[in-house]
């Protein structure tokens, strides 16, 4: 690390990042802009601000992270709290796939990958990830240069060839931590020895890309923080349960990031608990997100990044309120398994046991679970053509759950971030028999 | 047998369960056959069964891969009626999932069991959890079909290691351009691991090398073949049409499963572990990039490849990620490559075989 570098980068924390926010505030102020709300839905979470803010600070400080501080590129289902022992700043190219998806420029990074041979059939995060490291063009500005490559395969194997390849292109060490797939409702003793393993043969590694020395003292003071901020995030999404729901799914997509990106820092924990707060108020006042609430839906799979708005005002229109998902819930589901007192072994039995880890079966009773909890009385499973271990058995899951439930369902086919595998004509075609069949 | 023309797979079936043999079907791609073996049991694996494959659109996306799909369609067109269960090994998401739905979701009433090898690289705990991953899918056998005899998963092993080595034979036989056989043949020959038993497979093989191998090399035009495995098969008469000849392959079935030697001290698992795990490097089990770059390299250096024929299946994401960076180094290497995407059983079109005849120029002209 330089001490250039360093003094540069607390230059910006100190004072570029503020002097940027407080322009940006004061820019938003100028344009009088405060999104209206529509006529169907609540004025905005007043949080939302806090959000930009905070989300916005860290991809402008990721710029002059290289050389201050050790950066880690790092898959969203990847225990970070083992990085942040050794303080390395971390980039999500997942959370970055999903920005550049929601600011519609999915497709032309995608594009830019696929001229280099990359197939149109692979992961559309993969895709503009790649096509972001070989053309150098992002819409966060820029992406910091890794010195370390981090992703765990309990979310997909997708992420391991994918940065199999970015190890390859970047020539810089690549730690797996590989999760045997829980056929049998969670992992055995051999699994969590293996994973416990691994993660203590990543240590040394760690230690020479950050320049650290590992200390047990800091990963559980990160770990307590971790659950914490799970635990909260997982107490916002409670408040949806709520009849009206104080937020919608389309909301929380958005104000999942500091939970995927900021896990194990203070920021995302204070961030959490604000939210949190301003929901309960909206609870207690009987606010719902939407003007009426008129049915509670759930949503199966990642958000289509480049639709959310459109469908947030489409399903608004309609009274139709989404008041949880599959997706948003992953980050909180097994925060309970966190340990200070059994670092090691508690990260590899919550890593493992999240939902893209767990069978399909598991997967049906926790959806059963979901919609008893929330009372959601119908289901929109996204098919996305990126996500194969999210997507395969979505169609029996729609037959088990009419079968077992009564609840009605519509399968979209679309991607999570590139919008060329959305066909407009067809999605509405099946939310309108959606429509109807939730009326009748 | 007569190895040219070796008995169908449903035929095979039908003998060995009149033997008394279980049956076991067995999706893709790296397991422990012997375990199977020791139970007396046959694994019959299921890679690319002749089927219309309509009937699995009511499950699967369209997106996913057709050897999924093929899989799947089998199970649901009740062919797998001889089968007393289904073994998925963890391979990719999708076949991940096919399983987990297989068990969870539809009621084939039959065991279905999973296997999970280690991915790489191979740390200290990778060989003491796969061992522990043989034991458990070895006891799980065992509460089908009972504890085997004393000796019967030494004598698997052997068997196994016999197995791997002729296999081993025959492909050096095939890179130095001394085994008299068209590239049907030879696939035909060495595709009767996925569904013989060593007691007829090892003769076959050994019967097949001893007729076709020659003194002399044959210096045909030559590649090697990258993908998943040796389908469709009309790419082999194709190929054969125009002198071209697979002096080695890359394939997810075959080439990528070949196991070296082991140790014969070892105890029958951890030979087992040994041999699975030192497996070439394949995308499946996430082996860096460069591993696979350097045993395709090498593979076209033994049998003077000049050129590699990807043919990879299409939505295979294993193999589709690594694709863009072997051809790169390949071609900085003056390696001819030629990308070809294919459905299981697919027929070849005019327009690939235009494509691969212009391959083959290529090839000859750079012998030239």
């Amino acid at each position: 690390m330089s001490l250039t570098a360093r003094a540069r980068f607390r230059f910006m924390k100190d004072m570029g990042a503020p002097a940027l926010m407080a322009g940006s505030r004061a820019f938003m102020r100028a344009r009088g802009r405060r999104r209206a709300p529509g006529p169907d839905t609540a004025p905005p979470l007043a949080c939302g601000r806090r959000l930009r803010e905070i989300m916005t600070r860290h991809y402008f400080l990721s710029r002059y992270a290289k050389g201050a501080a050790p950066v880690a590129w790092v898959t969203s289902g990847a225990p970070v709290e083992l990085l942040r022992a050794f303080g390395f700043y971390t980039v999500y190219p997942e959370n970055h796939g999903a920005l550049c998806g929601a600011k519609g420029v999915g497709a032309r990074l995608c594009s830019v990958a696929e001229r280099n041979g990359y197939s149109q059939d692979l992961c559309s995060y993969a895709r503009i990830d790649l096509g972001v490291a070989l053309s150098g063009n992002s819409p966060a500005g820029k992406l910091p240069r890794p010195d370390l490559l981090f992703a765990s395969n309990n979310i997909c194997q997708t992420v391991a060839y994918w940065y199999t390849v970015l190890a390859e292109q970047w020539g810089v060490p690549f730690l797996l931590f590989d999760t045997p797939f829980n056929h049998a409702g969670g992992p055995s003793g051999a699994d969590i020895a293996y994973m416990t393993s691994q993660l203590e043969d990543m240590l040394p590694t760690l230690e020479r890309v950050s320049g650290c020395k590992f200390r047990m003292k800091a990963l559980e003071a990160v770990l307590d923080l971790s659950k914490e901020t799970a635990e909260t995030w997982g107490a916002v999404l409670g408040t949806m349960k709520a009849v009206p729901s104080p937020m919608t799914i389309f909301e929380a997509f958005v104000h999942l990031a500091p939970v995927v990106s900021l896990r194990g820092l203070p920021v995302a924990l204070e961030y959490y608990r604000v939210l949190f707060e301003e929901l309960n108020q909206r609870v207690a006042r009987g606010q719902g997100a939407l003007r009426e609430e008129r049915k509670r839906l759930m949503w199966d799979n990642i958000a289509v990044w480049y639709k959310v708005r459109d469908f947030s005002t489409l399903f608004a229109e309609r009274g139709m309120s989404f008041v949880t998902a599959t997706y948003t819930n992953a980050w909180a589901e097994t925060a309970s398994d966190m340990d200070a007192g059994r670092p090691l072994e508690s990260i590899a039995r919550t890593y493992s046991r999240v939902i893209l880890n767990n069978s399909l079966g598991d997967r049906l009773r926790l959806m059963e679970q979901l919609i008893r909890d929330y009372r959601v009385e119908g289901l929109v499973i996204h098919s996305a053509r990126s996500c194969k271990p999210y997507s395969v058995g979505q169609y029996d899951l729609k037959r088990l759950l009419l079968e077992r439930l009564g609840v009605p369902s519509v399968v979209i086919e679309a991607d999570i971030a590139d919008e060329r595998a959305y066909s407009e004509q067809q999605t509405r075609t099946r939310l309108e028999a959606f429509f109807e069949a939730l009326e009748s | 047998m007569d190895v040219s023309k070796p008995p169908s797979r449903k035929e095979y079936m039908t003998m060995q369960k009149g033997r008394g043999r279980g049956l076991f079907g067995v999706f893709p791609g790296r397991y422990p056959r012997e375990l199977f073996w020791s139970h007396g049991v046959l694994p019959m694996e299921i890679w690319d069964p002749v089927l219309d494959t309509s009937g699995s659109g009511v499950h699967l996306q369209p997106t996913i891969c057709s050897i999924v799909k093929a899989g799947l369609e089998l199970i649901i067109q009740g062919k797998c009626d001889d089968l007393d269960g289904f073994l998925f090994p963890h391979t990719c998401d999708s076949i991940q999932n096919l399983g987990s739905m297989v068990r969870d979701y539809l009621d084939v009433s039959k065991p279905c069991l999973f296997f999970y090898p280690p991915k790489a690289p191979y740390g200290r705990a990778s060989r003491v959890f796969f061992r522990r991953e043989l034991e458990r899918l070895a006891l799980e056998l065992e509460g089908i079909y009972g504890r085997p005899d004393r000796d019967a998963l030494h004598n698997a092993v052997v068997q196994g290691r016999e197995v791997q080595k002729t296999l081993a034979a025959l492909y050096a036989a095939r890179a130095e351009g001394r085994l008299d056989a068209s590239n049907s043949e030879f696939y035909r020959v060495v595709r009767l691991v996925e569904y013989m038993h060593p007691d007829d497979m090892l003769p076959a093989m050994k019967e097949f090398l001893d007729q076709r191998t020659t003194n002399h090399s044959v210096r045909t035009p030559c590649l090697v073949l990258s993908g998943v495995l040796p389908n469709p098969e009309g790419l082999f008469p194709v190929l054969d049409q125009l002198g071209l000849r697979v002096g080695d392959d890359d394939l997810l079935s075959c080439g990528r499963r070949l196991s070296g030697e082991t140790d014969s001290g070892l105890d029958a698992l951890d030979s087992l572990v040994e041999s699975i795990l030192g497996m070439p490097a394949c995308s499946t089990i996430n082996s860096p990039i460069e591993e696979r770059r350097k045993q395709i390299i090498r593979k076209t250096g033994r049998c003077s490849a000049g050129g590699v024929l990807f043919n990879v299946i299409k939505f295979c994401e294993p193999d589709l990620f690594y694709y863009p960076y072997l051809r790169e180094s390949l071609r900085k290497q003056g390696i001819k490559t030629l990308f070809l995407e294919n459905e299981v059983n697919r027929d070849i079109s005019g327009q690939t075989e235009t494509r691969i005849e212009a391959f083959a120029e290529m090839i000859r002209r750079r012998r030239e």
